[in-house]
């Protein structure tokens, strides 16, 4: 009786060409949760979809679905060096402001507003926050405290750094910074100084921002109540029915949003969002890839496919693993039942793990053929980006012989064990350990991988802290669209990946700091394919898969355009609220 | 009884101590940075983990976290909710009127369907009802609750779009965030009444339909079980067969003479369903996306959320004694034979 019922039901109950539900209010449901309003302490996704474009606005945007070129926003130009308000020496940006922007409250937008809010950001720098993206260059480090908590930045440092100078505001950078538009098209929003510090915040005085620095969550009147210039703005946030209501602003400075109000509401349970798209009731849903079969074929469903995302996964190999009390490593020895604390730093075991990946089967059956095969951490649609580089490829043969020269010839004759950890629930990693795992016991018998799937706590841990992991696949998603953004992270010695494997190369840490710090893109450019042609030789990770997206909507929707900037950058691309409308 | 009663509300507090002290001495089984994941979601916040453990003392003893969250409390605070993005106080403010109306709903049909069905398969035993009450007590037990509750939202949303998730549709909820809506008990349907908006009724009583169906018919199972053996061994007592023999009818007997006695047991059961629902029906919750307390809680067990936890156990054994109390108490009206001392 239970499977007549299954089958009645069918995968749609309202007609094709059904009337358009609801057709001033835009209804997205996301799997994720918003962590804070405030722009200077989100550094999720969801919370990020909420803030911009939506609610506060950045002084210039980019193109369209251009990520590398840029229009004017809250400033009247983009800066360059051809209309002489980027310096010669890279060093100063001028960003004329835009006149006439009414916040939502009422108040009208000046340049000190846009100083105070730059500033703000920098200087609140929580702990994992999203600060250091404009402290590096601007003031020439990522964090406003030492390791021991202390306050590493000088008034006077920061005095300098952002200045108003009549109605522009004035970017003084540490040193040049190739990519500082994409992060200002991002990273510099603006609300009122005036409304922040009659609600108890920061007053833009350079003697007290230190009281303002690191807080927690909630300290802030901003993690919850918004005011910005944007095309929206917040009406409520219900944190037990996990949804927000924004609702149009009318005074808007360019032409008001055709929507009248916008609805994100977090619905965990994925049948539960699809149902919920099914009857009308969301607009826009979160899928992920292995749910993605179950809404093809949905009547008045749009499905769109194969938008390359700036997103990267890969498998981090640790060569400096931390083996006390360690149940990963087995004996912790090189003798057939364990691996030593430096296993990987030898570079024939890497590139055996390299060339024994089915990347291949790992895009199609973890990632349902969603993604392509990157040669390195620059990825397609990165400047420096070349596809000519070589990657590896899955190929038994060479394993086998990079195998055979590993610890000289000591890993083929003994063999190995040690396990695998990747966080549980994401299953596409966990196909992707499995394939490690067959296709690795498939070239010795002596050869032995287990996995282990942990909360995201223990692989916390295990990962970083404690160094623990021996091997783990973890991603990375652009915060702006630069090679720079992962570079760093990938293959600095302090980046984050660097730092938990373990790798260190002082040539590649040259390459990033000359990347960062040149303006001329072609120069940039070449600093980047060296640096690719170093990944495929040093191999410290296994980049398996540059990501693309899908998005699923209803088909009354119109107006969306494709950034893979924009929020939230995931399995399914973000949104500007501003062009939808449904029709 | 007044005395019984006091002296089982005086155990609250050590109740309350007790189960405050034995999460945080189950820290000790988690270290600073398995801790610290709450507070960092995303790979690129992996370098902050030392900060985020020195900045909320996560590498402090546990019972000097202990110690800390002690005088919080006494000073009103039971501390923030990274989960719920509020106070835990708050928290449970927001999400327990949620769960409770749920609960309530549920309980009424679960005690008005399981004592019915329960009597009269006693009462009928080995006949049609009796088999009839033994396929539904199987079939609630045995269906796990999430394939249940899928396969309702599934047809009756999904396919016929009469009975919605969530707790209220848009338009409720604008509506019931303005100034044009009190809300005197956080429940909504008693609310909808007070403000005189029907219309609110209808749509609150929309969205709990299939909640509500979903969990009666898993615990009424239970319930239908321990009736029915109840009452088949009240049925076949002396009294009982001394008030048929006087010549009583069917439902005097089964409704004034045997019924009673058989409660007994029913009422403890129903207590910890009653308290049960109140706190874990996080699976019902989450298909449903119903906004409650359960839901909350299983997130913030899964994220190491720990002042969440916290509030949440004690919240929850102080409504378990309260519920032992209740039943208690009510065991002395059912039975006069039951003294309370």
């Amino acid at each position: 009786m239970m499977a007549l019922v299954i089958l009645s039901v069918g995968t749609g109950a309202r007609g094709a060409g059904a009337p358009v539900k609801n057709p001033d209010t835009f209804v997205y449901i996301t799997a994720g949760d918003v962590e804070s309003l405030d722009p200077a302490y989100a550094y999720d996704t969801t919370s990020e979809n909420i803030i911009w474009p939506t609610v506060y606005e950045t002084l210039i945007m980019y193109a369209g679905s251009s990520t590398s070129s840029f229009v004017p926003m809250l400033a009247t130009q983009v800066p360059s060096l051809a209309n002489g308000l980027v310096s010669a020496d890279g060093l100063t940006y001028t960003f004329p402001v835009r006149q006439g922007v009414h916040f939502h409250d009422g108040s009208v937008m000046t340049p000190e507003d846009v100083r105070y809010s730059v500033l703000r950001f920098m200087l609140q720098d929580r702990d994992g926050g999203p600060s250091w993206l404009l402290l590096t260059p601007l003031l020439g480090t990522d964090a406003t405290r030492d390791s021991k908590d202390n306050i590493q930045v000088m008034p006077g440092q920061v005095a300098k750094a952002v200045t108003v100078s009549g109605n522009n505001v004035v970017f003084h950078l540490h040193h040049p910074y190739g990519a500082f538009l994409s992060i200002i098209a991002a990273w510099s929003f603006v609300m009122p100084r005036a409304w922040a510090v009659s609600n108890g915040d920061w007053d833009g005085s350079l003697g007290t921002w230190q009281k303002f620095n690191n807080p927690k969550v909630q300290d802030r009147f901003q993690f919850d109540h918004m005011n910005g210039t944007g095309p929206f703005k917040l009406e409520s946030w219900d944190r037990q029915a996990k949804q927000i209501v924004l609702v149009r602003n009318d005074n808007y400075w360019r032409k008001p949003a055709r929507l009248a109000r916008v609805v994100v509401r977090t619905v965990e349970e994925f049948t539960t969002r699809r149902l919920a798209l099914q009857q009308g009731d969301a607009d826009i849903i979160d899928v992920t890839r292995p749910d993605q079969s179950k809404v093809m074929g949905m009547s008045d469903v749009t499905v769109r496919d194969g938008f390359p995302m700036l997103i990267l996964q890969a498998i981090h190999l640790n060569e400096k693993i931390d083996t006390t009390g360690n149940p990963d490593v087995g004996s912790g020895k090189l003798d057939g039942n364990g691996i030593p604390a430096d296993f990987f730093s030898d570079i024939h075991v890497r590139r055996a793990f390299a060339y024994a990946f089915d990347y291949a089967a790992n895009i199609r059956d973890g990632y349902r053929s969603g993604g392509t095969q990157p040669n390195g951490p620059i990825i397609q649609g990165l400047l420096g980006y070349d596809p000519t580089a070589p990657k590896y490829t899955h190929d038994r043969d060479k394993a086998i012989a990079e195998f055979k020269e590993a610890w000289g010839g000591k890993v083929w004759d003994v063999g190995f064990k040690f396990t695998e950890t990747y966080n549980t629930g994401n299953v596409a990693r966990q196909i992707g350990a499995q394939i490690i795992k067959d296709q690795i016991e498939s070239l010795n018998p002596k050869f032995k991988i287990d996995i282990r799937d942990v909360q995201w706590s223990t692989f916390l841990e295990l990962t970083t802290r404690a160094h623990k992991g021996t091997m783990f696949v973890l991603g990375w998603a652009a915060d702006y669209p630069d090679p720079d953004d992962f570079a760093q992270p990938f293959l600095g010695s302090n980046g984050d990946y660097g730092k938990a494997i373990g790798y260190n190369n002082p040539e590649v840490n040259k390459l990033i700091t000359e990347g960062a710090e040149t303006a001329d893109p072609a120069k940039r450019a070449s600093s980047y394919r060296q640096l690719t042609k170093i990944a495929y030789q040093d191999v410290p990770s296994i980049y398996t898969i540059q990501q693309t997206s899908f998005l699923v909507m209803r088909s009354w929707v119109h107006g969306w355009y494709f950034n893979p900037i924009l929020p939230p950058p995931g399995q399914n691309p973000g949104k500007d609220y501003y062009t939808l409308y449904k029709e | 009884m007044i005395a019984f009663i006091l002296r089982r509300l005086l155990l609250l507090p050590f109740v309350a101590l007790g189960v405050s002290a034995l999460i945080f001495s189950l820290l000790q089984f988690l270290s600073p940075a398995m801790r610290a994941s709450l507070y960092v979601h995303d790979p690129k916040q992996l370098n902050a983990v030392p900060d985020i453990i020195r900045k909320y003392h996560l590498d402090q003893p546990a019972y000097v976290q202990y110690w800390d969250w002690l005088v919080q409390v006494v000073h009103g605070d039971l501390g923030w909710s990274e989960t719920a993005r509020e106070t835990v106080a708050d928290a449970i403010r927001g999400f327990f009127p949620a769960t409770f109306e749920l609960a309530l709903y549920s309980f009424a049909c679960i005690l008005a369907i399981g004592i019915w069905l329960g009597t009269q398969a006693a009462v009928h035993k080995d006949r049609l009802l009796d088999h009839l009450s033994r396929f539904t007590s199987i079939s609630g037990a045995s269906l796990p609750t999430f394939v249940w509750g899928l396969l309702l939202l599934m047809v009756f949303y999904g396919h016929f779009g009469w009975f919605p998730p969530g707790r209220l549709s848009l338009e409720a909820d604008l509506f019931v965030r303005s100034s044009r809506f009190h809300p005197y008990t956080g429940l909504m349907t008693v609310d909808a009444l007070l403000n005189r908006q029907a219309w609110i009724f209808w749509d609150v009583f929309r969205h709990l339909v299939l909640p509500v169906a979903t969990l009666t018919y898993f615990l009424t199972a239970v319930l239908v079980r321990i009736t029915r053996s109840s009452m088949l061994e009240t049925l076949r007592t002396d009294y009982v067969r001394t008030a048929r023999a006087k010549g009583l009818a069917q439902r005097v007997v089964v409704d004034r003479h045997a019924r009673r006695n058989a409660l007994i047991p029913v009422i403890t059961l129903a207590s910890l369903l009653f308290v049960g629902l109140l706190s874990g029906v996080a699976i019902t919750e989450t298909i449903f996306n119903y906004p409650g307390i359960g839901r909350w809680g299983v997130n913030a067990s899964e994220q190491l959320d720990i002042p969440a936890v916290t509030g949440f156990a004690l919240i929850f054994s102080g409504l378990l004694v309260l519920a032992n109390l209740c039943a208690d108490t009510l065991y002395a009206f059912v039975d006069p034979r039951i003294r309370l001392r």
